[in-house]
């Protein structure tokens, strides 16, 4: 599945749709596509947040290469923004002390089984893999 | 679609998906709670970073004011989610 969708929050309802059609179409446990919807939307909201110049639209792609599922985010036309350098979050400090924001990027990092970034060109890739449990077919 | 609301008993339940674009209509809800309260997660299907942080403000804030949210009902999925999110460490959950 390759396709574009507008630079914003809004835009979200189109985006699940398109990742349920794919997940289902390739037969992707019920587990598995929650996790994946979840690595979609937080990579998805991470570049309308930091809206770093570039197009109005995001491209998603999402592919299976034997047991794997490969999730790939593109921003086009934008200035370097390495999301790898994002701050670590600490989920083991006491509450009052806890930051509200930043968790998205530590699930992707927890739930993905391999993360890539890539920026060529003034174009930033976000690469998710998740492998997949076998599946009987 | 996403969905809350206070039951009979006092409850506050979800459903649905609380996904960036719902994170403002679950805020709204949780700022009214000024005590103690029971989230049941029994229809949640989904939760994204922006509700979990909708979450933690929320506790955060009861528990300036020696209150706090109890969490029940979770799926595995929400588990793991809430687990990773080191909510084990900040909330009750049932």
């Amino acid at each position: 599945m390759d396709r574009a969708f507008r630079r914003e929050i809004a835009a979200l309802d189109d985006v699940f749709r398109s990742v349920d059609e794919f997940l289902s179409a390739h037969g992707i446990d019920a587990r598995t596509q929650l996790t994946a919807k979840l690595v979609v939307e937080e990579l998805f909201t991470n570049f309308v947040r930091h809206d770093v110049g570039g197009r109005d639209e995001v491209a998603l792609s999402l592919a299976t290469d034997g047991d794997r599922l490969i999730i790939r985010l593109k921003d086009f036309d934008v200035d370097p923004f390495d999301l790898s350098e994002a701050e670590p979050v600490d989920i083991h400090l006491p509450l009052a002390r806890r930051k509200v924001g930043g968790l998205g990027l530590h699930l992707v990092r927890n739930l993905v089984d391999e993360l890539r970034y890539d920026y060529d060109d003034r174009v930033l890739s976000v690469t998710a893999i998740k492998n997949l449990e076998r599946r009987d077919v | 679609m996403f969905d809350i609301r206070r039951t009979e008993s006092g409850d506050i339940l979800m459903s649905g998906r609380l996904d960036a674009s719902q994170a403002e209509k679950a805020r709204a809800v949780l700022r009214t709670i000024e005590k103690s309260c029971v989230l049941d997660l029994k229809h949640l299907e989904y939760i994204s970073s922006l509700g979990l942080g909708v979450l933690l403000e929320a506790q955060k804030r009861l528990s300036d004011a020696g209150a706090g949210l109890t969490l029940k009902n979770l799926s595995e999925h929400l588990r793991e989610v809430f687990h990773l999110a080191g909510f084990h460490n900040v909330f009750n959950i049932e």
